[in-house]
């Protein structure tokens, strides 16, 4: 032990006197920071940059839609991490535990940084704060019990039992990807005032597409991590049903849909090259994740389908743009 | 969209400061209050959101647009202030579906107005678009519908501050932080609106109410965050306290300075039988049981506790009464209030000890000296048969003494609810041992209603007939049981023929304690008293022409549970009235032959 001391306590109970030494860092807090990182923030980046990709993908002019795209999904995940931290305490117990443990801090921080979001879309716009609001609607249709609640008192007598979007099969990702696809495609259009029209329709139907196809296999790709605290909860995931080989194979096939769109793009020139090439990067990050799914560690397993987007990101800056 | 305006970025600060006030309001819900602090909060957000959508566009129709829509705002904030507030100080009991919906009668119909499209100029007599150093601004001239409403929300306000206002005077400090944080996040808003409405602001169309929503947002986060605003609302203080009046077991009664009768808990109405709606407004003297010698031991100014026996639901029992004055904060007296603590069972615990240690100090002590010096006497002399039957005699004296006492301790257990019986079979029994004792002993029984009465009263009648045929020194020793019925009563009297009680022994009885000095003989006459106490009734003993004892039992006889409280039926005055005594239930009646 660090506070080890040199001699036993003195007869009235107290301790006179300690070794010196040199205290090691405390890697407790190191891990609480690492697993905070890890968590809400490290999604707020991936957003942001996701968001940045498309509005190259999209040429359209920067906005603060990136900000505020990662303001929200920093707010949306927090509030997430924190509403089902018992939850998760199987599959991601480090983070668990620091959502139990700073419940309050976080969520008064994924207020603010949704207030905050919600103050840079109001300031671009109605559009874009009408935007802004889908992601904590759908937040709240999906985790909270707003919506069984809603059910129970429509039909008290329980014939009809409306479960959360988040234990329903394919639902749960498919909600979650359709929130990202609408967040990530519409808010560079939105926040910069500019109409689907300007851009092309068949260019943002093709984004939007891929980014809804891709962000599915981001949401079950960590679900093969959480198959057994899942299948234990009883909520069916793609892993949970059709096993880990199975589950890879699926998603694998859903990477070759969303390669198809890209090509599509490419061959039709519907959007900027270099974005489309760091796109390309992204998607065979994921392919490489998506074989490896069920070899890789858990955290690996967690980071590695989101980090994607962050090697697309240093892609499309390496090409110039 | 172009660099947005210093006044909308000021706005935006609100919205981003409001916003997450009100999820973090939200998220604290079914705290009291929470709900309606989110409304609250929600309505300045929207309220500056389509104010920076009006600041920012450039048409007349647009800044219109998102003028009206702002209603939706407006009214909305006053509506949660208000129910906040009752909600959170514990006045939820004004919240209900229906207060909600007739409070926002004139709120939704000035969205409706809104939504329509203002006909009639109801709200906007004229709106003009002005171009100021510091922004494009809608002027607008109000309408007969803007006075209304915007005197409506300072109604509301107003009434809401009113609980918040009383919290800034309480003791706890947390409260007093909470409510401060509210109330300067709701007058800045209102410090706002009064300026633009009186003219105070030199910018045409500049209201600024939404502008200081920030500074609201800031004291209602301070007030979430620091004071722990609906973590830790006072909302169940009232309910606690008034939880805490109604529930005491203990009686008791507020009496104003007038003398009326301004409040009385559940167990006031139940044990002394009061209808709490007739009895409220009424003369004290009239409701409060014994009000006048309460109101003498309080002017005595005597701290020294003095038990008052009561008539209530459990029969007569021994009273403390305790007067506190509740005081304003001009330490002026309000109203007193008189609580009655039933200390029955305390004083009966103090009897028995009392008379238990006299019984093992002087009377085993005094037999067993009886017994060791007649044994040390047979010692001498083994052929003594006197000596070996004051021995006898003596240890059958300790055995029924160790007998009785194990009753007292067993029987008069205060928790411990004994059975109802009829009366006659518990004549019967007590009659019977009557019999046991004394063989050629005439004992009649009288005409005995069949009443329910509780089991203890058989100890109690047991010793008294024993004594009646025990105590009787006379060739044919007669006793005689009658009982009677009346007003809720049943009064058992038992009639000898013997040489009478010790005065003595009444006045040991009757002052409650043993001195050294002033004891009892025995310990039947105290298991008579406590048993008596314990049902609730009292005892009296009278002298019999020419010669006996009458012994009056009176105790309350089973009644009905609806009977018991609450119906406004006064509990039933014991039939053998006597001076009211700290001492018990026992009193002497003087026989009117008594000269002799």
């Amino acid at each position: 032990m660090a506070n080890e001391p040199t001699k036993p306590s003195t007869a009235d109970g107290t301790t006179s006197q300690y070794r010196s030494h040199v205290t090691p860092p405390d890697t407790g807090a190191v891990r609480r920071v690492a697993a905070f990182a890890a968590g809400a923030p490290f999604t707020a980046l991936v957003a942001a940059v996701e968001v940045a990709l498309v509005t190259a993908a999209l040429g359209v002019q920067r906005s603060a839609a990136p900000i505020a795209v990662g303001l929200i999904a920093f707010s949306v995940y927090a509030a997430d991490h924190v509403a089902d931290a018992e939850g998760d305490a199987d599959s991601t117990p480090l983070r668990a535990r620091f959502a139990l443990r700073y419940a309050d801090q976080l969520m008064v921080a994924a207020a603010v940084s949704y207030g905050l979001a919600v103050a840079l879309a109001a300031g671009a716009g109605p559009a874009a704060l009408a935007l802004a609001l889908v992601p904590g609607a759908v937040w709240i249709g999906y985790a909270t019990d707003w919506l069984p609640a809603l059910g129970d008192r429509l039909a008290p007598l329980g014939a009809v039992s409306v479960p959360r979007l988040k234990d329903v099969f394919l639902l749960n990702s498919a909600a979650v990807a359709l929130a990202w696809a609408v967040a990530v495609v519409a808010a560079p259009l939105a926040f910069a005032g500019v109409p689907v029209d300007s851009v092309g329709p068949r260019t943002v139907a093709l984004l939007f597409a891929y980014v809804l196809i891709r962000s599915f296999v981001d949401v079950e790709i960590p679900n093969v991590r959480d198959a057994a605290a899942d299948a234990a909860r009883g909520v069916a995931t793609l892993p949970v049903v059709f096993g880990v080989a199975g589950t890879r194979r699926i998603l694998l096939g859903v990477d070759a849909v969303a390669a198809g769109l890209l090509a599509v793009a490419f061959a039709t020139g519907a959007a900027a090259p270099a974005a489309l090439a760091a796109l390309a990067v992204e998607l065979a990050v994921s392919l490489a994740v998506t074989a490896l799914a069920g070899r890789l560690d858990g955290t690996a397993l967690g980071l590695a389908p989101d980090g994607s987007y962050l090697v697309a990101g240093v892609a499309l800056l390496a090409i110039g743009l | 969209m172009a660099a947005l305006s210093p006044l909308s970025v000021a706005l935006l600060v609100a919205v981003t400061v409001g916003l997450a006030g009100a999820i973090l309001a939200w998220r604290e819900r079914p705290e009291p209050g929470a709900t309606w602090l989110a409304v609250l909060l929600a309505g300045q957000v929207w309220w500056a959101t389509f104010l920076v959508f009006e600041l920012e566009a450039t048409t007349l129709p647009a800044k219109a647009l998102w003028y009206d829509v702002q209603w939706v705002g407006v009214v909305a904030i006053p509506v949660g202030w208000l129910f906040f507030a009752l909600a959170y100080t514990g006045y939820d009991r004004y919240v209900t579906p229906f207060s909600v919906a007739m409070v926002s009668v004139v709120p939704a119909a000035t969205v409706a107005v809104a939504a329509a499209g203002d006909p009639g100029n109801l709200l906007a007599a004229d709106r003009v678009v002005r171009e100021t150093a510091v922004g494009t601004f809608l002027d607008v001239v109000p309408g007969p519908l803007y006075y209304i409403i915007a005197g409506y929300t300072y109604l509301l306000g107003a009434v809401g501050s009113v609980p918040l206002i009383q919290l800034i005077r309480d003791d706890a400090r947390p409260f007093r932080g909470q409510s401060a944080a509210l109330l300067v996040g709701t007058a800045a808003p209102w410090a706002g609106s009064v300026a633009y409405l009186s003219g105070a602001i030199p910018i045409p169309g500049l209201d600024p109410t939404p502008l200081v929503f920030g500074v609201s947002g800031v004291a209602y986060l301070l007030a979430l965050s620091r004071f722990r605003l609906l973590t830790l609302a006072p909302a169940p203080r009232r309910r606690a306290r008034q939880l805490v009046f109604e529930q005491l077991h203990d009686p008791v009664f507020v009496v104003g300075t007038e003398g009326l009768l301004v409040d009385l808990n559940e167990s006031a109405a139940e044990t002394f039988g009061v209808d709490r709606r007739a009895a409220i407004g009424e003369p004290a003297a009239a409701v409060v049981p014994k009000y006048d010698a309460v109101r003498e031991l309080d002017a005595s100014g005597d701290d020294k506790p003095r038990a008052i026996r009561l008539v209530g639901r459990d029969g007569q029992r021994p009273y403390e009464a305790t007067i506190r004055d509740v005081v304003d904060d001009h330490d002026r007296t309000t109203a007193r209030v008189i609580t009655y603590h039933d200390v029955g069972a305390y004083l009966g615990q103090q009897q028995r000890l009392n008379v238990l240690n006299r019984v093992f100090r002087h009377d085993v002590r005094t037999e067993t000296n009886l017994i060791l010096g007649y044994a040390e006497q047979l010692r001498s002399d083994p052929t003594d048969e006197r000596a070996m039957s004051v021995i006898s005699e003596s240890a059958e004296r300790m055995l029924d003494l160790s007998e009785r006492t194990r009753t007292a301790g067993e029987l008069f257990d205060p928790t411990d609810e004994s059975e109802w019986r009829p009366l006659p079979a518990v004549v019967d029994e007590a009659v019977a041992e009557a019999r046991a004792n004394g063989p050629d002993a005439r004992v009649e029984v009288g005409e005995v209603p069949t009443v329910p009465v509780r089991e203890v009263l058989v100890v109690v009648l047991e010793n008294l007939c024993s004594n009646a045929v025990r105590h009787n020194d006379g060739d044919a020793p007669w006793m005689r049981v009658d009982a009677a019925v009346a007003d809720g009563w049943v009064e058992v009297t038992v009639a000898d023929d013997g040489p009478g009680i010790d005065p003595a022994e009444y006045d040991v009885l009757d002052r409650g304690t043993e001195t050294p000095l002033r004891h009892g003989s025995g310990i039947g006459l105290w298991i008579v008293k406590w048993g008596v106490d314990h049902l609730g009734g009292r005892i009296s003993f009278d002298e019999r022409d020419p010669e006996g004892t009458l012994v009056t039992v009176a105790v309350p006889i089973d009644r009905e549970p609806s009977e018991a409280g609450g119906d406004g039926n006064e509990a039933p005055e014991p039939p053998a009235d006597g001076p009211s005594t700290a001492g018990g239930s026992v009193s002497r009646r003087t026989p009117p032959d008594a000269g002799r």
